[in-house]
């Protein structure tokens, strides 16, 4: 993938990072680690040309739809429809202030968010029937579905797996943010989900798993071209590190909702502007 | 002479048969529960008819997605799977983003009466009753099923229907009986007492009151079709001069219309007589006819009317 792409792309990733860290900051609020662990999957996706949207008509019906299912990481999918000009930058500061329309969770009333989300299990059967309905209607638009791997725990989640290879649903691409841990704990210590890629392609789904912080792994992976190589659903398992960007939050989980403060957020800024 | 006709749920299903028809974006989903009116369905619209295997979280996943494309969808399942094993997601994705999705539950009450707590539809009204958005009927009979398959497919948002499995006696006499404007219908005008009823105790109702009216009690009932939202101020006008007023229902008093009409009652100046009657707060172990499970559960007519006539004659101020 062309070099220069790339660090657009990565300097785009930074960006995200720094916003998300000043608006839960301001806010005292917000999944910052959770954030960090898919901000490259949702800037890829946003910014590489993979999906198609059209921020001055949100409701554009051929568009492609962006499920994300780990509602959690809102804060990061707010940067990142803001900066795309679905709503102002500025408002970003009002991220769960007295009033705000931006909640921790994404909600399906804010320009560019397809699905009302924040309980885990639900993303991938509303992707699913999305993805059906473009069949049905003959378009041509993907659905993608951002997932958490202690996701995976949902029975749900296994439900719409059987439902979506059933209908041969290749338009529909799950990518799968592995970072290993859940609100409290490494999933291995209490419930574990591996071998991930072994469940799913029993479930009848083809199964890719990717470096999920290289941008070149990820959007050669997500382009569309993906869909029209397989006759199954697709998931992507994007092999991540929780807290990416800051070294005392990666893989750390009691970062899952904490907000740094004082020399903490010293150290915080200071690395993310650092990123390489 | 009580007259039957097919079953609510037929009645139903071949209306909405008729309507998704001519308007393929009609979509009905099954969590494997069958029906002989869902063979047209399967046979003949078979782009608009999906079984899902029994997975009702997903079935209403799917529904939201389908729905979210521009669809207007139907899930259907057994009363307790498809409002309790999939709540949360009904909350979630269909009345927090206000989808056109009708969930039709099958089974009210012991409609299922011979296999156990499992399946019996007990709980489904106060579930629903605390979902914003949902809206809520039960229909009193077949005629009243066939026009809400009509009304359902043109209202907006999420709407909950339990139906009836199988053959029930009418209330109407034919579908122009039936006002859907108000949320209620007066089935029979009262002096006395008025028995507001919903579902299939619409036409035990009407039983009782030709009951009571042997004993002088002037009985009217009221067929309660729409529970959510409730028309409370057009219902308080027509129970407030009757002095009594009971609530029947094949359901809990938790949640259900008892509690419904008994808040209605409460936020009133002036006082009425009210009882609610319905099924006892526990689960019905017992198995055998519906009729079984009525009697012993006390909502059958003579029970009813052995109630009510104590309740009415302890009170004789009222009269």
């Amino acid at each position: 993938m062309d070099r220069g792409k790339i660090r657009k792309l990565e300097c785009k990733a930074r960006w995200v990072r720094k916003k998300v860290l000043e608006m839960a900051v301001k806010a005292g609020a917000g999944h910052v680690a959770p954030a960090f662990s898919c901000t490259e999957i949702i800037t890829a996706l946003h910014y590489d040309n993979i999906m198609n949207f059209d921020p001055k008509n949100p409701e554009w019906p051929d568009r492609d739809r962006f499920i994300l299912s780990k509602g959690q990481a809102a804060i990061a999918l707010y940067a990142v429809l803001a900066d795309l000009g679905f709503f102002p930058v500025d408002e970003l500061m009002t991220f769960t202030c007295d009033g705000s329309r931006l909640g921790g969770h994404t909600e399906d009333t804010i320009p560019g968010v397809e699905a009302f989300t924040g309980s885990l299990g639900h993303g991938l059967s509303i992707g699913a029937g999305l993805a059906l309905a473009a069949k049905m209607d003959d378009k041509k638009y993907i659905s993608f579905v951002l997932m958490g791997d202690g996701e995976c725990h949902e029975g749900s989640v296994w439900e719409a797996a059987m439902f979506s290879a059933q209908h041969k649903l290749n338009n529909l691409i799950v990518i799968i943010d592995h970072n290993g841990l859940s609100a409290t704990d490494c999933l291995e210590n209490y419930l574990e989900v591996e071998p991930l890629n072994k469940k799913w392609e029993a479930f009848g789904w083809e199964t890719v798993i990717v470096d999920g912080h290289s941008f070149n792994d990820l959007c050669s992976v997500l382009s569309k071209d993906s869909c029209s190589r397989f006759s199954k659903p697709l998931v992507i398992i994007a092999l991540t590190t929780k807290g990416k960007g800051v070294s005392f939050m990666e893989n750390s989980p009691i970062w899952h909702y904490r907000i740094p403060v004082g020399e903490e957020l010293v150290i915080a800024q200071k690395e993310l502007s650092c990123e390489k | 002479m009580m007259q039957w006709v097919q079953g609510m749920r037929d009645s139903f299903f071949t209306s909405l048969f008729s309507i998704a028809k001519d308007d393929k974006r009609v979509i009905l989903i099954t969590s494997d529960t069958g029906a002989i009116c869902h063979d047209r369905f399967r046979d003949e619209l078979k782009d608009q008819y999906i079984n899902v295997g029994i997975a009702e979280q997903n079935m209403i996943g799917v529904a939201a997605g389908l729905a979210m494309a521009g669809k207007i969808v139907y899930v259907y399942a057994i009363i307790p799977f498809a409002t309790m094993r999939c709540y949360e997601q009904i909350r979630v994705d269909l009345c927090c983003m206000n989808l056109p999705v009708t969930v039709v539950g099958v089974g009210v009450g012991f409609d299922y009466s011979t296999l156990g707590p499992t399946h019996h539809g007990i709980e489904d009204i106060s579930l629903m009753r605390s979902l914003p958005e949902m809206k809520i009927y039960s229909p009193a009979d077949s005629f009243m099923a066939e026009e809400l398959a009509k009304l359902s497919y043109e209202e907006k948002g999420p709407k909950y229907i339990r139906l009836d499995r199988v053959g029930s006696p009418l209330v109407y006499k034919n579908k122009k009986e039936i006002d859907f404007s108000k949320g209620f219908n007066v089935v029979r005008e009262g002096k006395d007492l008025y028995i507001i009823a919903t579902g299939r105790m619409v036409f035990n109702a009407l039983n009782v009151a030709e009951l009571l009216a042997d004993l002088s009690i002037d009985t009217g009932v009221i067929d309660l079709f729409k529970i959510k939202p409730f028309n409370k101020n057009m219902l308080w006008d027509v129970i407030k001069d009757v002095g009594h007023v009971v609530t029947l229902e094949e359901h809990f008093i938790i949640g259900g219309i008892g509690e419904l009409v008994g808040g209605l009652l409460l936020n009133r100046r002036k006082p009425v007589e009210f009882r609610a009657i319905g099924i006892p707060h526990a689960f019905c172990r017992s198995y055998g006819t519906r009729d079984y499970l009525y009697r012993i559960n006390g909502i059958d007519k003579h029970s009813m009317v052995e109630t009510i006539n104590k309740w009415i004659k302890t009170e004789k101020k009222f009269l």
